[in-house]
């Protein structure tokens, strides 16, 4: 893993100290700030560009610091700024610049961040991550095994297809063959192809569909 | 994954202007003009029963009547209200007081007029009655939903509570004043009874529902 808590926390530390000095220890400056994301915001809902940029490049660190006290995983922390970004641009017509723009923004980004956490936890509940101690042996070859019967099982289905969707298949799916290059190499047009590619792949299905329920 | 900077530069180049909301009371109000016209075209259908006033003079059907209405309108301004981002959740004890009060109410006809209630109660009339409340029901609750789509983002379930509670205060006001029935008590309950039904509803599903008409 690129990002262990160890390799993150100085990292964090330092957003967040630098974020505290900008944001919270100064009141008048944040005040004025949040003045100014309001007018900004106030412009981008009437389809000022500029104003928008400067608005959404200015609230990021902001978001990121927010992130970094509830989220520890670091590359989570992008994600989650991303998140509220998005969020910010999808409900942007529900800001009245009449009103504060920080407490608008903050509602937004923290219930993004608590979701984006329990998503997160969601899936950490149902994964396990592959490390060293599940690999058999150290060499990578000796882990592909049940890949390695996967292919054989779906060389014998494609075996068993008509020729004509054996080749769409074998060109388009295992090659990965663009529709023009493989209507080139067979002669076949990119409207019979798919065609037969749609028929291979449901026969495959029912192939397999089958020996699901028999084992 | 998308790097930050070119994620706002994305954001930027959609960023189409966009038309505020309006104030949330107006759009309580929209809301509650659009229950209003429900009720006339009701009303034009199947007429006003024909004994409403002396219904209305009944205490017990007249507070019904009243209170679900002001739980109605009172839940539609806190789901408004509390749809917004930034304003307090408080919001959402506005309609508590009327519920009380209908509540409380529907207790107390029931204790007085118990001798009333007589078991297995003609139960076969209340199909054409499910079929009004679905009528009326559906078309304000799919209204509210859409109207508050962009809470999908942030906290849809109290919302959706108080979503849930409007459409079943509006429409359990506005079912006794043309669906031809006596005001017995058991009407009065089986109203209250959808009402909690469609709120528990509205809770549960309410952020599967709003994500399903979100803003992108």
């Amino acid at each position: 893993m690129p990002s262990s808590p160890s390799s993150a926390g100085p990292a964090l530390s330092v957003v967040k100290e630098s974020a505290e000095s900008s944001e919270t220890r100064d009141p008048a400056r944040r005040g004025d700030r949040t003045l100014d994301w309001s007018i900004c915001m106030a412009r981008a809902q009437e389809g000022d560009r500029e104003a928008y940029r400067r608005l959404l490049e200015e609230i990021t660190p902001y978001l990121r610091s927010l992130a970094a006290r509830l989220i520890r995983d670091r590359s989570d922390v992008e994600d989650a700024v991303q998140d509220a970004l998005l969020s910010v641009h999808a409900v942007r017509h529900t800001y009245d610049p009449m009103r504060p723009f920080g407490p608008w923004l903050v509602a937004i980004a923290r219930r993004r961040f608590v979701d984006g956490l329990r998503r997160r936890g969601r899936a950490a509940a149902r994964e396990t991550p592959l490390e060293a101690e599940h690999e058999t042996f150290a060499a990578p070859e000796t882990n592909f095994q049940e890949a390695a019967s996967d292919g054989r099982a779906v060389r014998e289905a494609l075996a068993g297809l008509p020729p004509g969707q054996r080749e769409a298949i074998r060109m388009l799916k295992l090659e990965e063959m663009s529709l023009k290059e493989a209507a080139a190499a067979s002669g076949m047009s990119v409207a019979a192809l798919k065609v037969a590619t749609y028929r291979g792949l449901k026969n495959l299905r029912k192939i397999f569909g089958k020996q699901g329920t028999q084992t | 994954m998308i790097t930050t900077p070119d994620l706002i530069e994305s954001l930027v180049a959609r960023a189409e202007p966009v038309r505020r909301l309006r104030p949330p009371l107006a759009r309580a109000a929209a809301w509650l003009l659009f229950a209003g016209l429900m009720l006339v075209l009701m009303v034009a259908i199947k007429g006003l029963r024909p004994d409403l006033e002396l219904s209305l003079r009944q205490p017990g059907f007249a507070i019904d009547v009243g209170a679900a209405l002001a739980t109605g309108i009172l839940a539609a301004v806190a789901a408004f209200v509390v749809s917004l981002p930034d304003r307090s959740r408080l919001w959402l004890w506005l309609p508590v007081p009327a519920l009380l009060v209908w509540i409380v109410n529907i207790g107390h006809s029931c204790l007085t007029a118990w001798v009333d209630l007589q078991p297995g109660m003609h139960l076969g009339d209340e199909t054409g009655c499910v079929a009004a409340l679905v009528m009326t029901g559906a078309p304000l609750a799919l209204t509210l939903l859409i109207m508050l789509r962009h809470t999908a983002l942030f906290d849809p379930t109290p919302v959706a509570v108080a979503g849930g509670l409007a459409v079943a205060g509006i429409t359990a006001s506005l079912l006794p004043l043309f669906h031809n029935h006596d005001a017995s008590v058991l009407i009065l309950v089986w109203n209250l009874g959808i009402a909690a039904l469609l709120t528990a509803a509205a809770g549960a599903f309410g952020r599967r529902m709003f994500t399903w008409v979100a803003p992108r």
